[in-house]
Order: C-alpha cells, then sequence, then structure tokens
C-alpha cells in the first residue's frame, strides 16, 4: 500500500490490490505490520502485543476490519501463463470485440510547419523525420476495406461499434484530394454504417473551401492552437521561422462564427508556456475549446528539454501551483463560462483522475496486466506506406501488418509478449493500477526499456498528487466529482 | 469529532428512512428515522455534537469509525467513475450474461398454471409455458446459429426452456450438446412428469435439471432444482428447508394480494455484494443482460414479456438486433428500480428483487409496482 498525509493530519493509503484508497492510522500501520509478521496470529496475541502503544478497542477494531476488507472477492480471470493468453486467436478476438476503434490515415508525412517540439523532429532520437512521402488513393482504399473487413468480422462481438477514421500527418490539408477521394469512397462503398470521420490539422490551409467542405462532410476537426500569438508562435512556425498564428485564427474564425460544434483545440506546452494567458485565450468565444492540452513529450528519446534550465522547470511548477489555487478558488468555479476550459484540462482533470479513475474492484485484464498500454488493434494507424502501428504516438520500430497482408495478430502478440517482458518493475509496482504509461515511454529504436529504469520515482510522485487531491477532497469533494459522467449515478446512492 | 462510513459501507436514502449496505459482508441494515439523520449528516461530513450511542453501534459492527479531521472517504466500487469518453472512443459491446432459449412451443399436458392461460406466475421464466402462437418455429440450425451469436457476446448463462422438450428429446439433446463447452452454465427445464431416468442421463455432467412441479415429493432428488409451484395462499414455508426450491407463486387476481406473499415481504430483499449492488445501481435486478429467443426467434427481454419485441433472429442475425434495437434493449436493461414507480424512494432499492413481466401485467405499466408492502413514503412495512 502506498501511504500518504494530507496537511490536516489524515492519512491514507492507496490499497493497489484492491484498487481503492483507505483512510488509516498508525494502529491500523501497527495492525497489519503485527499481522504480516506472524501468519495465523490471533486478534488476542496482536492486543497483547501492541497494547501499551495503542487503545485496546482501536487494534481490535482494526484487526476486525483489516480482516473484513481482505475478503473482498475478485472476479476470476483464468490462471493462464502469459503464453498461453497471448496466442494468436487470443488477440485476434479481443480486437475484434473490443478493439478496432478507430482507423488514423497518415495521408502525408510532409508539414508546412517545423513546430520546435515536434515528435517528428530532430529532437526525437527514435521518431521518423518529416518527409515528402505522400499516401496514394490504392494504399489508402486498401487500408479502408480492410478496416471495414475487420469490422464486418467484428460486428457478432460488438454490434455497437461505429466506424471512426481519422487523417493524420504531417500536415493532412497538403493531401486534401486524397482525403475527398477516401470520403467519397467510403460514403458509396459503406452506405449502411454511421461513420464518425476525424480531421488533425495545424490549421494554416484551413481555407473557406476546405472548411466548408469539412463541416459538409460532418467531420470532427481538431486543430493544434497552443494559446495566444505570442504563446502560439514561440513553438508553431513555418520552415522560414515565421510565427502561423495569425493564418491559423484568420481560417478557424468563419467556422466559429457558423457555430460549427465538432471543432477543437489541440494544445501543446512546455516549461516555458505562460498558462494564464492560455487559460484567458482559451475561455474565448472565438476559440475552439480544448479538447487536449499535452506537455511536450519527454519520451522517444527526446532531446527537446535540453534547452531548458531548472529554473524554467521551477517557474512552471509554480505556475502550475498558481493555477491549481485558482482553479479550485470558489470565484473560478463561479465565472467559468466553458464546461471544458484549459485550466480544466491541466489541472481540473488531475484530482478527477486520482480519485474516480481507475477506482475499482475490478482488475485489469491479464492480457495487457500492466500500465495503460492497449492491445495494438484497439487503435490502427496506417502510415503512407500501407503499414499498420498501434498508434500514431509510436516509433516505426513495431509494425503490426500491412495493408496488404492484413493485420498480423502475431506480431501484436509478439509485441505484447517483448512488452510484458520489460515490465519488470510493475509487479511489485504500489501505484501499478493508477499507471498511464504506455508503448511511448518504454520505446527505443529496436525495442522497450524496463520498467525499472523508467519507474524511479512514479510512487513518490503520484503520493504527493494524492496528498494534493486528498486535501481538496477533505474540503469539498463535490468540486472534482462534479463533471463526471457518472457523477449523478454515483450521488444518488451518497444520502442525497 | 468526525464519524465516516467505511468505504465498503453505501448510506441509501429512502423518502422517509436511510438503509447501510455493507457490501463485503453483504449485510443490510435499515435505519429509522433518527439514525438515518444521524448518518446522513455524517456521511456530509459533518462534525459530531455530541457522542452518539448509535454511532458507537456501528463501529462496533465495523461499519464506520470516527475520525478527528474532516475525512474523504471512498467509496468502493465496479468500474471507474471517471468520465473516460472521447471523441473516438465508441461504444463498448453490449454484455449479455443470460439467455433464454424457448426451442418448442408443444405440449401435450393443459396445467392449469401455463402462460398459455395467462396465468400470472412470480417465477414464469423458471418454468415451461406454451403460448397462443402457430407460427414457424426457428430450426436446428437458426438454434445452433444464435447460440453461436450468443456466445460472441460472452453469454455466461443459458436456460432452454419449452413447451415441453421432451416431445423431440433428440433436438432438445443437439441443441444442449452444441451450447455445451461454449456456454459454462446450462440449465434445462422440464415438468416433473417428463422426467425419468434415461433423461437425466443424458444430462448428466451437460446441464442442470430445473423441475417443475406442483408436488414437492413427487420430486426428491436432491441434485435437481425444484420450482414448485404454489397458489399465492397456500402455506408453504415448511418446504423452504430444502435449498434446491424455488417458488413459483401464482397470484391470483380474483382476490386482494396478501402482504404475506413472500414477493411482497421482506424476503425478497436479497443479500448484495459489491457486484450486485452496482449491477442494481445501474440495471434492473432481473432484466439487466438478459434476452430471450421464443421458439419463433422472437427476441424479448424475458420469456414472460411477450408483448415486447426487438427483432427476429430468423429473419435477422441476432447482433443486427442488437445494432438495430440496441436503445430499446438498453431501455429494458436499464430500468433499475429508481426508474421504478414507489422503488424510487425506497432505500431497499438496490438490494431487492423485482419481476417486471408479473409487475407490468398487474399493473398494466412497464415502471408499476404493486407487488411490495413496504411503504417508502411511511418507512413501514404493512
Amino acid at each position: 500500500m502506498l501511504e500518504f498525509e494530507t496537511p490536516t493530519g489524515n492519512a491514507y493509503a492507496w490499497d493497489n490490490k484492491v484498487g481503492q484508497f483507505i483512510p488509516t492510522s498508525l494502529t491500523m500501520r501497527s495492525v497489519i505490520n503485527e499481522m504480516r509478521r506472524k501468519k495465523l496470529v490471533s486478534k488476542e496475541e496482536i492486543i497483547k502485543h501492541l497494547k501499551e502503544k495503542f487503545n485496546e478497542q482501536e487494534i481490535s477494531y482494526y484487526y476486525d476490519w483489516i480482516n473484513k476488507w481482505g475478503k473482498i472477492r475478485h472476479q476470476n480471470y483464468s490462471s493462464q501463463t502469459t503464453e498461453e493468453l497471448h496466442t494468436e486467436e487470443n488477440i485476434k478476438y479481443f480486437v475484434l470485440k473490443r478493439g478496432l476503434l478507430h482507423l488514423s490515415l497518415c495521408v502525408t508525412e510532409d508539414c508546412n510547419f517545423r513546430c520546435k517540439y515536434c515528435a517528428y523532429s530532430d529532437s526525437y532520437e527514435y521518431t521518423r523525420s518529416h518527409s515528402n512521402k505522400y499516401m496514394d488513393f490504392a494504399v489508402a482504399k486498401k487500408a479502408i476495406d480492410c478496416y471495414f473487413s475487420l469490422l464486418n468480422k467484428g460486428e457478432r462481438y460488438n454490434p455497437l461499434r461505429k466506424p471512426s477514421i481519422g487523417f493524420y500527418g504531417g500536415e493532412p490539408l497538403l493531401n486534401f484530394e486524397l482525403i475527398k477521394e477516401c470520403e467519397a469512397y467510403i460514403r458509396d462503398t459503406y452506405k449502411d454504417y454511421e461513420l464518425i470521420l476525424t480531421m488533425t490539422t495545424n490549421g494554416s490551409l484551413l481555407n473557406k473551401e476546405k472548411a466548408n467542405w469539412l463541416m459538409e462532410h460532418d467531420f470532427f476537426i481538431a486543430v493544434s492552437l497552443d494559446g495566444p500569438e505570442e504563446e502560439h508562435n514561440r513553438c508553431r512556425v513555418y520552415r522560414n521561422g515565421k510565427g502561423t498564428f495569425g493564418d491559423v485564427i484568420k481560417n478557424i474564425r468563419p467556422i466559429m462564427d457558423k457555430k460549427y460544434k465538432k471543432i477543437y483545440s489541440i494544445a501543446v506546452l512546455d516549461w516555458r508556456s505562460d498558462l494564464f494567458k492560455q487559460e484567458e485565450f482559451f475561455n474565448r468565444e472565438d476559440i475552439p475549446s480544448p479538447a487536449r492540452i499535452s506537455l511536450v513529450s519527454e519520451d522517444g528519446g527526446s532531446r527537446y528539454y535540453k534547452q531548458f534550465t531548472k529554473d524554467d522547470l521551477l517557474a512552471f511548477r509554480e505556475q502550475l501551483r498558481a493555477a491549481r489555487s485558482y482553479y479550485f478558488g470558489g470565484s473560478y468555479q463561479q465565472k467559468r463560462e466553458k464546461i471544458t476550459s484549459f485550466f480544466e484540462n491541466i489541472v481540473g482533470k488531475i484530482p478527477e483522475r486520482d480519485l474516480l479513475s481507475t477506482i475499482s474492484v475490478l482488475t485489469p485484464h491479464p492480457i495487457m496486466p500492466f500500465t495503460s498500454a492497449c492491445v495494438p488493434g484497439r487503435k490502427l494507424y496506417v502510415d503512407v506506406n500501407g503499414y499498420y502501428y498501434a498508434c500514431e504516438k509510436v516509433n516505426g520500430s513495431f509494425p503490426i501488418g500491412n495493408v496488404t497482408e492484413g493485420l498480423n495478430f502475431a506480431r501484436i502478440s509478439k509485441l505484447i509478449r517483448e512488452y510484458i517482458n520489460c515490465m519488470d518493475r510493475c509487479p511489485e509496482c504500489k501505484v501499478s493500477r493508477k499507471c498511464s504509461f504506455c508503448y511511448p515511454k518504454f520505446e527505443t529504436d529496436n525495442g522497450f526499456s524496463c520498467s525499472s529504469k523508467k519507474c524511479e520515482i512514479i510512487e513518490s510522485k503520484m503520493k504527493e498528487s494524492f496528498a494534493e487531491t486528498f486535501a481538496l477532497a477533505e474540503q469539498n469533494s463535490e468540486l472534482i466529482e462534479k463533471d463526471s459522467y457518472k457523477y449523478k449515478n454515483i450521488k444518488k446512492y451518497c444520502g442525497d | 469529532m468526525y464519524f465516516r462510513l467505511n468505504p465498503e459501507c453505501y448510506l441509501i436514502m429512502g423518502k422517509m428512512h436511510g438503509a447501510i449496505f455493507d457490501l463485503i459482508e453483504t449485510k443490510l441494515y435499515a435505519l429509522n428515522q433518527q439514525e438515518t439523520e444521524i448518518i446522513k449528516s455524517c456521511e456530509k461530513n459533518n462534525p459530531i455534537r455530541e457522542e452518539e450511542e448509535f454511532l458507537n453501534d456501528l463501529k462496533r459492527l465495523r461499519l464506520g469509525n470516527f475520525y478527528q479531521n474532516r475525512i474523504y472517504m471512498q467509496k468502493l466500487r465496479v468500474g471507474s467513475a471517471a468520465n473516460e469518453n472521447d471523441i473516438v472512443d465508441s461504444t463498448d459491446p453490449p454484455e449479455l450474461h443470460r439467455v433464454f432459449l424457448e426451442i418448442n412451443n408443444s405440449c401435450n399436458r393443459n396445467c392449469w398454471y401455463c402462460g398459455y392461460y395467462g396465468v400470472k406466475r412470480s417465477l414464469g421464466c423458471m418454468g415451461c409455458n406454451k403460448w397462443k402462437n402457430d407460427d414457424e418455429p426457428l430450426s436446428l440450425e437458426g438454434w445452433k446459429k444464435v447460440i453461436d451469436e450468443i456466445c460472441c457476446l460472452d453469454c455466461r448463462e443459458l436456460f432452454i426452456t419449452g413447451g415441453d422438450l421432451t416431445l423431440a428429446w433428440d433436438r432438445t439433446m443437439d441443441i444442449i450438446d452444441y451450447a455445451r463447452g461454449k456456454v459454462n452454465n446450462i440449465n434445462v427445464i422440464l415438468h416433473q412428469e417428463n422426467l425419468s431416468q434415461n433423461i437425466k442421463d443424458d444430462l448428466a455432467d451437460k446441464a442442470n435439471i430445473i423441475v417443475q412441479t406442483e408436488d414437492l415429493y413427487k420430486v426428491e432428488q436432491e441434485d435437481l432444482t425444484i420450482l414448485l409451484i404454489k397458489l399465492g395462499d397456500e402455506e408453504f414455508t415448511s418446504c423452504l428447508n430444502r435449498n434446491n426450491i424455488i417458488i413459483d407463486i401464482i397470484i391470483d387476481t380474483d382476490k386482494p394480494l396478501s402482504s404475506n406473499l413472500p414477493v411482497m415481504t421482506k424476503k425478497k430483499i436479497l443479500p448484495t455484494d459489491v457486484y450486485k449492488f452496482f449491477n442494481n445501481v445501474e440495471y434492473h435486478p432481473c432484466l439487466g443482460h438478459t434476452l430471450s429467443i421464443c421458439y419463433n426467434g422472437d427476441v424479448i427481454p424475458c420469456p414472460m414479456m411477450r408483448t415486447h419485441c426487438f427483432g427476429n433472429a430468423k429473419d435477422e442475425e441476432l447482433h443486427y438486433v442488437f445494432k438495430k434495437s440496441w436503445e430499446r434493449i438498453s431501455k429494458f436493461w436499464r430500468l433499475n428500480l429508481d426508474e421504478i414507480d414507489k422503488c424510487t424512494g425506497c432505500e431497499f432499492r438496490y438490494a431487492c428483487d423485482d419481476c417486471r413481466a408479473l409487475e407490468e401485467s398487474l399493473t398494466k405499466k412497464l415502471d408499476g409496482k404493486i407487488l411490495c408492502s413496504y411503504d417508502p413514503e411511511k418507512g413501514e412495512w404493512q
């Protein structure tokens, strides 16, 4: 168990075995230690041993309660070994039932931007570089046909799944004609499907014609936008180094003017971001709400943060603290207008994540027992040459098939086994069930690093986060639970 | 000083009173109004002004504890409570846990309590019934396809029923043999008069047998489940010392309902562990994750709710029925007791049994409730 305290002196523990936070105390800890020290030790013996230090009734209470807690029944997964579990057949079943949620087509590796933090820039050792490669229709068509063929096979395992296809790059609008061709092909060939289409773009080529076309065809449009001009232009620049903000905003404005609902921002932060300026910017009515905000990755052999100083990091942490105080202060909650704001994303969701997500007696599926890594095939990413990958974030060392030969379940199985073999720290990790890491965190150019090398400080970081979250929750749990979609369902049996 | 219920203990509020659910020991504690007010205040993290003996009692029962400061007590859960939806994440597969296959509609007997006569049974789904319908039955191949499809949806429990399954026993065994190994738990429903040693031998190690009878003493085997048919006003408590007996109470609609009927009393409140509790919070305790396929291929919510049809397995594949009618199927599955007439104000609602088929048939309302003698408005059993 990972123990932590809040400033009020309350002690709690994350019970990783059960998947639950529990209140704890010095007495309880001593009773647990006694129970661990000798198996089958009686309550009387423990009382005898501890009664000089603690109240007898308290010792008795904790002895009984710990035994009661130990009776929690977990669901029985099969006792198969990893080798038995990761057969091609099992992986295929898993993918057909729970996978295939999204097909992402990388329609070009080319980009008219040279963002300083781009995963395809020189700052990353293990990822591809920009190129002038473009996907052709033959490859796209095969990828689409293959996706629908898998969906058809999987329909009897999950009849409720809807096809979702995204266009990704590079800058996908550089290959706009292919996107139009694909869209027409899908609508003509797969008429009976309720289709979800997405587009991830830097926004610079989203002129009136393209924007209208995307809106007419009901696309979800995700635009990369880091904040106000100064903030955005600090990293998001053209090849010639010129800032891109003006062009992006000019293109977004008509879409926002039309009150198009399916447009979102995707923002990236680094240690020099001005969080309060970004908050102000993303709260504007004419700016798409931020759907995803991420810190520039330190994975994939990243050298990006070498340009920063320790003071930059400390200043950034200070900003985060200030943002947190501001966000959880009463006035912010009253005046905020958007349901999803910038601060909501970067600080508001942390306590929610700590308190609500992965809290469950349900244990991780044995097919992927550690980290949050998916079973590849949950989503499919197709590069310009027609090779499949688990997602756009993994590097080119791990293809899981191609559009000609199809999804290669044997390769997926091999990849999972190799990954799990490297998760050497996980079995003893006290917060493994709250782990949010996945493949990119551990990948190298030819395999995975061991989790023992990457996860040294994760327990202490989580401990710090839990303490902060519980300090907030002790004062106002409503604040954290309010936006959960299961909120009403939780509250209706909590006494209200 | 503060007092909080432990993570495994939930306070559930009714209109008047509350109840504490201990989800590890599966015990339920009914509270009076004063106790309800005290514990409700504690659960809102209000300080206790003076030490209450009632709270000490709760501590002695290992249901809660005292704390010096306000604390955050996280409750035991099944499944994440966080909003994890995103744009590209589509719906999870439906979880079909239990399926009734009504593989024929023929019977030479004329049992007075048969569905054929529109009799209102409290456990009609566990017995055999014949229905007024001459539709073409689903073929043997059709049933095999249905079994394949329900396996793809992870069906865990199968009830094979009729009609009289012994009239075409070879066909029945074909279907059982096909389902065997694909579904973990197979139950076959037969009338006591049709149960021969040969049939028992055929089913040995393949399926559990549920035998429907009016006379307990005609079925002596301890290894069978007995569905005992009883009129509502008959005395039967003496039968209940055998734990393989389930009672199917026939409701006589010509008489006023007796508040002593087990379907009316505290007996309908069942031990509830964390899984059952969260299932009941989200789903109907009986209809949730359940479907029934009629002999003619009609896909219905349960064997006794024959007026609600989601599609037909003869005309379309079962997964297509899900795709086409998911909203309606989901409506039945998610008809938890919060949605039911007077249950919504009852503190016992997540531990209670409920037969929607019978209630609907008696009240003519899908969310009606008549079979309960508890008045949540007053907090009293009548």
